[in-house]
């Protein structure tokens, strides 16, 4: 034990280079004959206090002691430092049992943090595995082996133009009309005449238009859409560079366009300015972004943080259902878990119990929330989001069930039968449930995610000509071993197609 | 003989225990903060897999360096991150000794005070404040270079951060900007420490101000300027992440004269996130400062043995 301790106390100090902040120290509970499972999850709310994470924890324990014999111990991380933080509690030896892969689910399994649950899941979270469904539990198994459950909530982004209303009833135009991306131009260069002063178009995040989620039916096979490297392109089964199809061709040629017009805002390759800043100021009209809920909401949900102008918001491509739009949020088991069962029995209470995913998500009835006759849910009189002594509402996509989870006052139910037919009727890839291990390219991954940092903002936000570019960033890749990326996914895709058909 | 010797060693260990006591919270510093971290080098060697713990997992060889070197981006950043610290090192210098002499003639006045105060001023701002102090001037639309100074000359506006060409004169003013005021006190104390007597002596014989500080000030402060030289040399590998990532607001146009050693390191693993590649570029950066500073050391004691610094 002693040993232990040092050693964890040295990782403590080569890891912690530059790194400040600590991770909360899981007691040990000997008392009492439950065994107790450690809850890591990010929240984007403010971190409650201790004796308010304890209160919600009695009240959870209430349930669990009952129904599974556990205790738990939740610790909400900030978003910001969750991956951080689990990785180094997990390297320091610390007790975190259940853990939420955030985006990175082949690192979790390729690196050992996640547990093997193959053995488990049938006996200890049946429920949950008949929910996920056997499509998507694919997207968290590997190599035969199960990892953990993908958070069940809507997934199917759909790619959309979120616009201010005022200036598309001024200028009449019909918003319906717009289906494509490139239907986008018209409409920019209606705005842009009627009102120089304008900048129609603003990137979502510094470097980033939205192309790359309107670029179609493009499965970014286990990388992020904002840096993707082998593809595969609609129906087809070969991977390919997505940088030198005829697709990003077309779409950063459409984006120069924009730019040489003034469509687009001049420094979208480099502002630091994320989209909810630029749409709140006067002199912006639209940008682009993936959502998963329907146009109405998304426009209305989005109202508060753009500065309160009225937005409205039109679907202008398909949702594409690939592995990591699935398998991006993944609750797992800690390898180093001593308790891997009891984990597993809480896990599936997130998934299928509405009173403990509830009590996780906003508290205590009466003192973080109040709930009417329909179970819509809002915050006590006099009290927000950031008053309250404990709330985790933030969090509600990313925790277990969205399903199953009071809806907060202002949405309506219709929304969520929406976003429950989207989920089943999305277009899936061919290659669902694959997933790619990097491991043996992670040399050329290096060098070819510096190479895609250094173009990809400037060609897909217009600010460089593509004719020149282009070529050059092709070229550039290549030196840098993207033929090995795109031959080392083709093998293991094969290999995955052969074992799937 | 021996008992004296042995009597004299005790006594001189006696003595210098307050002084050993002083140092102890700095030491004790150094080995939790410098030497305790050591001890995870071997990282550098494995294929890190989190069940089976640090000493556990795999060994792999070379394998975690070679992304230092896959590309010919390699060549780049190891070119700019040198080429950058040689410019810091001897335009930084220069310009610190300057302001040293420069403020030392200004004397003990207010105006002194105030001066001093305002050159170290930017030390104390964060790179992100600075970054955006610079945006201010250099956003392409709004800032203040391309909007008042351009364009009440008429010219056209530039588009500061996609030009690569133009970024070592900014990195390098910036650089002078924050640092200058700071590495100056030290040339200041050090100016300080000079007799003033050879000063009177020299205004005696009728030494001009340009005599006395050529003559006299820069060469009583080489011992000064070659310790820090030597110590800034051992970091010739490194660079400062905040300049280098910040302050060109991450822009990828201008990678060919911005990217360094460290900002490569951290773009590539943001993806990867793998424990193994960080510690092997943190080792090879320090293997390669250590060398260079022996070497450099080894050079100065050649030349000039009584300033080495061992």
């Amino acid at each position: 034990m002693k040993g232990k301790k040092v050693v964890s106390y040295f990782m403590a100090a080569v890891l912690m280079t530059g790194i400040c902040g600590s991770v909360p120290a899981a007691e040990v509970h000997a008392e009492g004959d439950y065994e107790k499972v450690v809850y890591a999850f990010p929240s984007f709310n403010n971190i409650p206090t201790e004796e308010s994470i304890a209160s919600v924890e009695e009240a959870i324990n209430e349930i669990t002691r009952e129904k599974i014999n556990v205790e738990v111990d939740l610790m909400p991380l900030n978003i910001a430092e969750y991956t951080q933080q689990v990785t180094l509690a997990l390297q320091g030896g610390e007790a975190v049992d259940c853990f939420m892969s955030l985006g990175d689910f082949n690192n979790c399994v390729s690196t050992g943090m996640a547990a093997d649950i193959t053995d488990l899941v049938d006996t200890y979270a049946p429920e949950t595995r008949d929910l996920i469904g056997e499509e998507w539990m694919k997207t968290t198994t590997k190599e035969g082996a199960v990892y953990g459950f993908p958070t069940y909530k809507p997934v199917a982004l759909t790619p959309m133009v979120v616009y201010k209303q005022k200036y598309v009833d001024e200028l009449g135009i019909d918003m319906s009309k717009v289906n494509s991306i490139e239907d986008l131009t018209d409409v920019l260069r209606k705005v842009k005449e009627a009102y120089p002063d304008i900048t129609p178009l603003v990137p979502v995040n510094s470097g980033e238009t939205g192309i790359m989620q309107a670029a179609g039916d493009v499965d970014f096979l286990s990388d992020d859409y904002t840096s993707p490297k082998g593809v595969l392109m609609g129906e087809s089964t070969e991977v390919v560079d997505f940088y030198s199809t005829d697709r990003f061709k077309e779409l950063c040629s459409l984006t120069r366009t924009w730019y040489n017009e003034g469509l687009i805002m001049k420094d979208a390759a480099t502002t630091t300015a994320a989209a909810a800043e630029l749409m709140s100021a006067d002199n912006s009209f639209c940008y682009v972004a993936a959502y998963s809920y329907p146009e109405a909401d998304t426009a209305a949900s989005l109202e508060a943080q753009c500065g309160n102008f009225e937005l409205g918001a039109k679907i202008i491509g398909e949702a594409y259902l690939d592995t990591s739009s699935v398998n991006a949020l993944t609750w797992m088991i800690s390898s180093t878990s001593k308790v891997p069962e009891a984990a597993l029995k809480f896990l599936n209470l997130t998934f299928t119990d509405k009173e403990v995913v509830n009590l996780i998500i906003y508290g205590i009835e009466g003192r973080d929330y109040v709930k009417d006759a329909e179970d819509f849910v809002s915050y006590p009189e006099g009290q927000d989001a950031s008053t309250v002594p404990y709330t985790a509402q933030l969090s509600c996509g990313v925790l277990g069930n969205f399903f199953i989870m009071y809806p907060m006052a202002g949405t309506n139910k219709e929304s969520l039968d929406w976003e429950l037919e989207q989920n089943k009727a999305a277009k899936t890839s061919n290659a669902m449930g694959f997933s790619f291990n990097s491991s043996s390219v992670k040399t050329e991954y290096t060098a070819v995610a510096n190479v895609v940092s250094q173009y990809l903002p400037g060609l897909q936000c217009g600010s460089v000509d593509p004719e020149t570019e282009l070529p050059k960033f092709i070229d550039a890749l290549n030196s840098a071993g993207m033929g090995s990326i795109v031959s080392a996914k083709q093998e293991q895709l094969d290999t995955w197609m052969a074992e799937n058909k | 003989m021996v008992k004296a010797a042995a009597k004299q060693k005790k006594q001189s260990f006696r003595k210098s225990v307050p002084l050993l006591v002083i140092a102890l919270p700095a030491i004790l510093y150094i080995l939790v903060n410098n030497y305790l971290p050591m001890f995870g080098v071997f990282l550098a060697f494995k294929d890190y897999n989190f069940f089976k713990g640090i000493f556990g997992s795999d060994w792999c060889g070379l394998d975690n360096f070679k992304f230092l070197f896959a590309t010919e981006n390699a060549w780049i950043m190891t070119r700019n991150t040198i080429l950058y610290n040689l410019a810091f090192i001897v335009i930084g210098t220069v310009f610190a000794i300057a302001v040293a002499i420069l403020m030392n003639e200004v004397g003990k006045l207010f105006r002194a005070k105030f001066f001093q105060s305002a050159l170290l001023l930017p030390n104390l701002l964060s790179w992100v404040v600075i970054a955006y102090i610079g945006y201010a001037f250099l956003n392409p639309e709004t800032g203040f270079i391309n909007n008042t100074v351009l364009s009440s000359l008429g010219k056209e506006g530039v588009a500061w951060y996609t030009e690569s060409s133009k970024w070592p004169f900014i990195l390098i003013l910036v650089y002078l900007w924050k640092n200058m005021g700071y590495s100056s006190i030290i040339y200041m104390a050090s100016i300080a420490g000079i007799d003033k007597g050879i000063f009177e002596a020299a205004r005696l014989d009728g030494a001009s101000k340009l005599r006395q500080i050529f003559s006299i000030t820069v060469p009583l402060l080489k011992p000064t300027v070659i310790m820090l030289t030597l110590m800034s040399v051992g970091r010739i590998f490194f660079s400062d992440f905040g300049l280098f990532y910040q302050v060109p607001m991450n822009s990828g146009a201008l990678y060919s004269t911005t990217q360094t050693i460290d900002t490569y390191v951290y773009r590539g693993l943001m993806e990867l996130n793998d424990v193994g590649m960080s510690a092997a570029a943190a080792l090879y950066q320090s293997v390669v400062g250590f060398i260079v500073v022996v070497a450099a050391n080894a050079v100065v004691r050649k030349v000039d043995s009584e300033n080495a610094l061992f």
